[in-house]
């Protein structure tokens, strides 16, 4: 895993941009850029004062520990509204069964962005960051079913889910709205893919992970997952004998 | 619609005519789902019982549960199927097949409890199902593709190739989805009729037994295609949930770490049962049926064998290492091909080791009695493995006569007699092959077996086999004592569990009515909970479990819980049961208008005429039983069955199951006590009715 320490941060302070154009460049090459070290509740630009406060927590995820068992997404389901459906899930899991190992599974998770480009392209603030914990999420009341959010998201496969049975936008909030559960969700609750996910193939950090096109750089393997028979190095290649030797 | 786990609708597709119809689920939920619903539709559409299996009139079930598509751990992903199959002998009896993966759950998302498959298809068609939209597809540009070749042309044709979200029709909210169709289908095997032909759904989810990708091949049926964007509505999601963790947290292995080495049972580790040895620069990933607490499945890093575990990965291994020493590619090749050919790889090992020993007694060979083009000097390299498997596909030169089977193969070579009596013909149970726990030392698979249709294929015992060599072969003393193993497990075995002695496999109780009990626990239980809830054989029952608090697994409260939890019933686990010897009646019923008669049901000769010698892991077979009146762990081997001992069994099995002791049929009071009296009605007609 990498250690969030040594991460070399750009932070938005002193750039010379306007807000928009910010977050216009972080949502299109803006994944390129390590943002380490970024725990403040709000930042200053040149224009003005605006508050997006980094979310209280992250989902971390490691394909190659993934099973491809979808059982995060069911729980994701389950307690957001209490029915079993991989549509409605806020965490994706995506597979080929003929692809070769590591490359037959992704698992599509929101970064909570620290620069949301969803909340940005709500034209109502229905999709907006919670006072309080910092998670990008949606308020259903205020979403004029506009997609604006679906289709603002930069990543290949929107984090943003269209919900087609109730017809609003909704994403991952880290479980913090889940009145099909009974236990405390949020940043400072449990997650409920987290919880369930039978290999260990999420975490969950408070610290601002390094980004990348292909998500974070995650590996949440061990010696335990090495004597089980699978591969911890980071990609997945090394015999599981050899690697547990060195790691 | 209504919170119960159930989509509320069967799909019924009629070949012939290109249209489909719907059944309402309610209709036949009394059943539960899975083989319950199948045997139940079975009897009400298939008039005559005794239809062929390549008859348009024969009709195929592929039944999911309330459970299906769910998180209940490890029974979201099964599917049943049911029909006349095209194996076994010396009748092909109706019989089930199951497959796992994530088709089942796709079933459920499109709004179907299952798939009904009638009449015959003038050309070779495939289904493509999306939500509510059923569209009956030219199969011509599919015919003869491989089974990977077939999904990934289908897959191409619906534009699935593609990450990212899909809207699945023309409407914005028609429904989005990620995912790609879930697709079962055949490969040449099933094409060409072998009853060796399988059903194969994404890489190695296969239903192989009963012969059923013939059967679809018969109907000119390629492929089933499916994608749903709905929802499985639940009862009760905060039980469900907390049902789950429950497993998780008392009854798993510890998340991502090495279990205790526990048989098949909920405390393992998510790690494949791997027959061949792999290339150490080859590495693989874990791969899980939809919901599986623990997967039992990999995917390689060169793509090889993907998804293929146990058996299928043995099916080559042997001869391998006769020739080469060691394990090579030729193995994983072998593997690798009978999945895209669709071939049951327990006849094609089985049947493989008969043909050799023939081949060695000078019988079988090129210009010998039995000819044949394959070149055995060869046997062991990837060429013969090739060559072999190409050959019972396509029913090319020895293929054409295995196509009927093995055994059926022998008879008409004139060999039958002989070779079931040596038991070089290693297929004891209705012409199946012989799946490794041999009736002679674990008699439960015997007898369930000859007691059912097929090779029952059924772990739950079996799982202490395992735990006990799994704990030797690393080094570790049995947690538990027999005796210890008995009272957990036997404590499970309602309504029997007052009875210790139904798990005695001492030579002295083999034939007891303890025995008997454990049999007809173990068929009522399954025809159930296993394969009509759904609950996945390599999981359930979690008997004995090393992982749990006292080794006691979860079965008895962990079934009833999810299943309530998801349907909103109060179900017991005793009612489970109690249900599942009603689904086995009306099997035995369909069976007995098939032809079944107590005088056929036996166990191929070999099995009380050669004491067997040898287990899967050479010269011991550890099982629990009483020396002297002291439980121990006993080493099973060294003997054959008692015919006669076999026959007392019978008497006792058939009077705890309520049947007639002469012929084996289900009596009137038996079916009624179980809420079947149009059965015995019909039965009486055909003048197979118990007394």
């Amino acid at each position: 895993m990498v250690d969030k320490d040594t991460t070399t941060g750009v932070t938005a302070e002193g750039t010379g941009v306007s807000r928009r154009e910010f977050i216009t460049g972080v949502g299109g090459a803006g994944f390129g850029l390590v943002l380490g070290g970024l725990v403040v509740k709000g930042f200053l630009l040149p224009d003005e004062v605006i508050a997006i406060p980094a979310s209280d927590g992250y989902l971390l995820v490691d394909p190659l520990k993934c099973q491809g068992c979808s059982t995060c997404m069911m729980a994701c389901s389950l307690t957001h509204h209490g029915v079993q459906s991989l549509s409605l899930s806020r965490i994706q899991v995506v597979q080929d069964p003929f692809e070769s190992f590591p490359n037959d599974k992704a698992i599509i998770q929101c970064r909570q962005c620290p620069y949301p480009a969803c909340v940005e392209a709500c034209p109502t603030g229905a999709m907006h960051v919670d006072s309080e914990t910092g998670v990008r999420t949606v308020d259903v009341a205020k979403c004029i079913g506009c997609q604006e959010c679906v289709n603002a998201c930069p990543m290949d496969t929107s984090r943003v889910i269209w919900n087609t049975e109730e017809r609003h936008a909704q994403k991952c909030d880290l479980c913090q709205d889940t009145p099909f559960w009974d236990r405390d969700g949020g940043p400072d609750g449990a997650r409920a893919c987290e919880q369930v996910c039978p290999t260990g193939a999420i975490s969950f950090t408070k610290e601002i992970p390094l980004q990348s096109k292909e998500g974070y750089v995650v590996n949440l393997r061990d010696a335990g997952w090495a004597q089980i028979g699978y591969p911890i190095d980071d990609a997945g290649m090394v015999s599981p004998k050899a690697s547990a030797a060195s790691h | 619609m209504a919170k119960d786990g159930y989509s509320g609708k069967i799909l019924v597709l009629d070949l012939t005519a290109r249209e489909h119809s719907v059944i309402d689920t309610g209709q036949y939920k009394q059943w539960g789902g899975g083989h319950g619903m199948g045997s139940a539709i079975f009897w009400d559409l298939v008039e005559d019982k005794n239809v062929g299996w390549d008859d348009p009139k024969n009709v195929v079930t592929m039944m999911t549960s309330p459970l299906s598509g769910t998180m209940v751990p490890s029974a979201s992903g099964r599917v049943e199927v049911q029909g006349i199959g095209a194996a076994g002998y010396p009748i092909r009896w109706f019989t089930r097949s199951n497959f796992g993966g994530r088709f089942g759950g796709q079933l459920k998302y499109a709004g179907w409890d299952g798939v009904v498959i009638t009449g015959k298809s003038e050309a070779p068609v495939w289904i493509d199902i999306v939500n509510d939209s059923v569209e009956f597809r030219d199969a011509a540009g599919l015919w003869g593709k491989d089974t990977q070749e077939t999904q990934k042309s289908i897959w191409e044709q619906k534009g699935d190739e593609a990450h990212g979200w899909d809207n699945v029709g023309a409407a914005r909210d028609a429904g989005r989805t990620t995912q790609r169709s879930a697709i079962v289908t055949i490969g040449p095997a099933g094409e060409n009729l072998s009853s060796l032909g399988c059903l194969i759904h994404d890489a190695g989810n296969g239903a192989g037994q009963g012969g059923f990708g013939a059967v679809f091949g018969s109907k000119n049926l390629k492929a089933i295609s499916v994608v749903g964007t709905g929802s499985v509505e639940i009862a009760d999601p905060i039980a469900l949930f907390n049902a789950r963790m429950l497993a998780k947290d008392e009854f798993g292995a510890e998340t991502g770490q090495p279990a205790p080495p526990n048989g098949p049972s909920l405390g393992r580790a998510p790690s494949p049962t791997l027959f061949f040895k792999r290339k150490a620069e080859v590495t693989m990933g874990p791969q899980a049926c939809q919901g599986c607490i623990a997967g039992c499945r990999p995917r390689w890093s060169d793509g090889l064998a993907n998804e293929s575990s146990c058996q299928e990965t043995g099916v080559y291994t042997t001869f391998d290492a006769l020739k080469h020493g060691a394990h090579t590619d030729a193995s994983v090749i072998a593997t690798d091909l009978v999945q895209r050919y669709g071939i049951n790889s327990y006849e094609l090992a089985r049947g493989l080791s008969y043909l050799y020993a023939l081949n060695q007694m000078g019988i079988l060979g090129s210009g010998l009695e039995i000819d044949t083009k394959l070149d055995f000097s060869t046997i062991g390299e990837t060429s013969f493995a090739v060559d072999f498997i190409t050959k019972v596909a396509m029913r090319e030169d020895i293929g054409e006569d295995i196509a009927e089977g093995f055994v059926r193969a022998a008879q008409k070579w004139g060999r039958l007699e002989e070779d079931w009596g040596t038991g070089i013909l290693d297929f004891p149970y209705w012409g199946y092959a012989n799946h490794g726990y041999d009736p002679r030392t674990e008699v439960e698979w015997g007898y369930g077996s000859i007691m059912g249709e097929r090779d029952m294929n059924e772990h739950g015992l079996n799982a202490h086999f395992w735990a006990v060599i799994n704990h030797m072969g690393a080094g570790l003393d049995v947690p538990i004592t027999a005796e210890r193993y008995a009272e957990i497990v036997t404590a499970k075995m309602v309504p029997y569990e007052d009875d210790m002695d139904m798990v005695d496999f001492s030579t002295e109780n083999i034939y007891s009515e303890s025995m008997a009990k454990l049999v007809s626990w173990q068929r009522h239980y399954t025809r159930f909970w296993k394969q009509s809830a759904l609950y996945c054989d390599f999981r359930w029952p979690d008997l004995a479990n090393f992982a749990a608090a006292d080794d006691v697994g979860m079965t008895g409260d962990g079934e009833p819980l999810f299943w309530n939890a998801v349907t909103g019933d109060d179900m017991t686990y005793a009612e489970g049961i109690e249900l599942g010897r009603k689904i086995w009646n009306l099997d035995n019923a369909i069976w007995s208008l098939q032809g079944r008669h107590r005088d056929i049901v036996k166990l191929a000769p070999y099995i009380y005429q050669v004491p067997l010698e040898t287990s899967l892991v050479g010269p011991f077979y550890p099982l629990a039983g009483k020396v002297d009146g002291e439980w121990t762990y006993i080493n099973a081997l060294g003997r054959a069955l008692d015919i006669d001992g076999v026959e007392q069994w019978k008497d006792r099995f058939y009077t705890l199951e309520g049947w007639d002791l002469a012929t084996g049929w289900p009596t009137r009071a038996t079916l009624e006590e179980v809420g079947l009296p149009d059965v015995a009605d019909a039965l009486e007609s055909a003048g197979k009715l118990g007394v």
